[in-house]
């Protein structure tokens, strides 16, 4: 367990300090500013024509998917270094020879990754915080899209570890994990393949977008958190398998 | 300290190491010899902990490294080719990050990383970035890494590659201070580190071990030749031929300037006698000949490049 908080507080550290991190911080920023202020302000003209909608379903939930859009490409980016940059750096014969085992490693950099993810998706959340400022309305189901989101990025944590897990190229780190994680959102497209209800209650219940819009609605469904904290255990025990294998290579 | 037994690892189908087997006592400062490729650093990974043997079984303080890696582990300082620092961090900060990586107890981690800093003269640069530390200062950081829990076992694969002479000479005499206080296996392919560190020599060549002795010990065995450095100045073409052909004579091999040969002999001044003999009386203008008992040089030169190494 120590040897898991010494990695992960030493490579949360040496994330959030890169100009990486703060360029990708930055282009969020930029990207959500602009994307608000236009939701907000098509939010307002529709209510002056005396438009019925909800604030969450308008403004929030449009800005959750820019926020989401966004991470999908830049968690991989963040994560990139984990593991393939130790690996090109020759710093993964530290690790692999520390007394620590092959978990110890893994859940350290899967945490400094997602310690540095929710930074990022914090960020995002001063937008509709600042929003309740001026107007009322209800926390609750922004709260539960907010910890479904975080669920979510858990597994894109995980997915782009595994990635940089695979090769010593950060570049090709990052294109697998895009990958990867578009592969998992386009699951759902799977539905439609074929006729037989098992496959498609299946192709349902393995789609992050079926799992997610629950989340959305304010309403936490046990099996989506299982479903989602599961993917990402199961990609970072790849990662493990991964790691551990290069002892036999 | 150290047992290795029957150790093979094959990559692929290409055997890296040939079922070795050697023991380090504790304490000893053993070199470990070999020319690029003869699988130093595949034996050094596997004692670590870093990769697994093909067969064969490695015990280092009683513990086997593939049942009990973590008590291993905890009992080995290593020093890789390339040392393993992060460059965005400071000297003094990556220290502390080694100590608690291997579990140096809370409260005792600050001492321990000070000593790692003084015993390797780093305190002048401790602050500073190791990105922008020069190559021989990212050496020591690298031995101090591997000092700085205070390990039984040292293992240090070429720790003064790439330096220049001066540093060179810092990192042995560090080296030599190390000595008593932990048990070292030291890998290069650098003869005068090892004259200068080591009590005792492996010699390893294609994966096999092709002498293991102190190094008076392999210099005793190789006394019963010579080597002599022979010099003419009109050299006929039939002379190597001629030379190889002097009874007493074991080896010729011309050296880049014509005219220029090295020989090994046997221990008889009859021999030197014939070759003085041959070389004057064919007028080819004898400018050197000079006549020496081998060094580690030659041993090690005669070890890699002969066929028959392994039966010494």
């Amino acid at each position: 367990m120590r040897g898991t908080l010494t990695i992960a507080w030493k490579d949360f550290k040496s994330l959030v300090n890169s100009p990486l991190f703060f360029f990708l911080a930055g282009a969020c920023c930029a990207i959500w500013s602009l994307n608000f202020l236009n939701l907000l302000g098509d939010f307002a003209q529709r209510q002056m024509f005396g438009a019925e909608s909800s604030i969450h379903f308008t403004v929030f939930l449009s800005h959750l998917s820019t926020v989401n859009i966004i991470l999908l490409f830049a968690i991989p980016a963040l994560t990139m270094k984990l593991l393939a940059e130790e690996k090109k750096m020759r710093t993964y014969d530290l690790l692999l020879t520390a007394p620590i085992t092959a978990t110890d490693i893994v859940m350290g950099k899967f945490l400094a990754g997602y310690g540095a993810a929710l930074l990022l998706l914090t960020i995002s959340f001063l937008y509709p915080l600042a929003t309740s400022l001026v107007s009322d309305f209800h926390f609750g189901p922004l709260l539960t899209s907010y910890f479904g989101l975080s669920l979510l990025l858990a597994i894109y944590v995980s997915v782009g570890l595994f990635s940089s897990s695979l090769t010593q190229s950060v570049m090709f780190s990052v294109i697998l994990g895009v990958i990867f994680i578009l592969g998992l959102w386009f699951m759902s497209q799977g539905i439609n393949v074929s006729d037989n209800p098992t496959v498609q209650t299946l192709m349902q219940h393995i789609s992050l977008g079926e799992q997610f819009s629950g989340f959305i609605r304010g309403s936490l469904r046990v099996s989506s958190v299982v479903f989602f904290v599961s993917t990402a255990v199961l990609f970072v025990f790849l990662t493990q398998r991964v790691v551990e294998s290069s002892r036999w290579r | 300290m150290i047992e290795v037994q029957s150790l093979s690892k094959n990559y692929g189908d290409r055997p890296a190491v040939k079922n070795i087997s050697f023991k380090v006592n504790k304490g000893e400062v053993v070199g470990f010899l070999g020319p690029n490729g003869a699988g130093k650093t595949t034996t050094m990974k596997i004692i670590t902990g870093f990769m697994a043997p093909s067969q064969g079984e490695v015990r280092v303080a009683g513990f086997d490294v593939f049942e009990n890696p973590l008590e291993v582990k905890s009992r080995i300082g290593y020093l890789p080719e390339t040392p393993p620092v992060y460059g965005d961090m400071s000297v003094e900060d990556y220290l502390f990050f080694v100590a608690r990586l291997r579990k140096v107890p809370g409260p005792q981690v600050a001492t321990y990383v000070r000593d790692a800093i003084d015993k390797t003269n780093l305190g002048d640069v401790r602050k500073r970035m190791i990105q922008n530390l020069s190559k021989g200062f990212r050496q020591r950081v690298g031995l101090a890494q591997a000092l700085v829990s205070k390990p039984e076992v040292l293992i240090l694969d070429e720790p003064t590659v790439g330096l220049d002479p001066r540093q060179m000479a810092e990192i042995r005499q560090l080296i030599r201070q190390l000595r008593g206080h932990h048990t070292i296996v030291l890998s290069t392919h650098i003869l005068p580190e090892v004259e200068a560190s080591c009590q005792r020599v492996i010699i390893i060549n294609q994966g096999q071990i092709v002498a293991e002795d102190s190094i008076e010990g392999l210099l005793r065995a190789q006394s019963a030749s010579r080597r002599v450095d022979l010099r003419v100045k009109r050299p006929t073409a039939q002379l190597e031929a001629e030379l190889k052909g002097l009874n007493g004579v074991l080896r010729v091999a011309a050296e880049a300037n014509p005219g220029q040969y090295q020989l090994e002999i046997d221990n008889r001044d009859e021999t030197v006698e014939q070759i003085a003999h041959r070389v004057v009386g064919g007028n080819m203008g004898l400018l050197q000949l000079h006549v020496q008992a081998m060094g580690l040089e030659d041993l090690f030169i005669h070890l890699v490049t002969s066929e028959h190494g392994g039966a010494q």
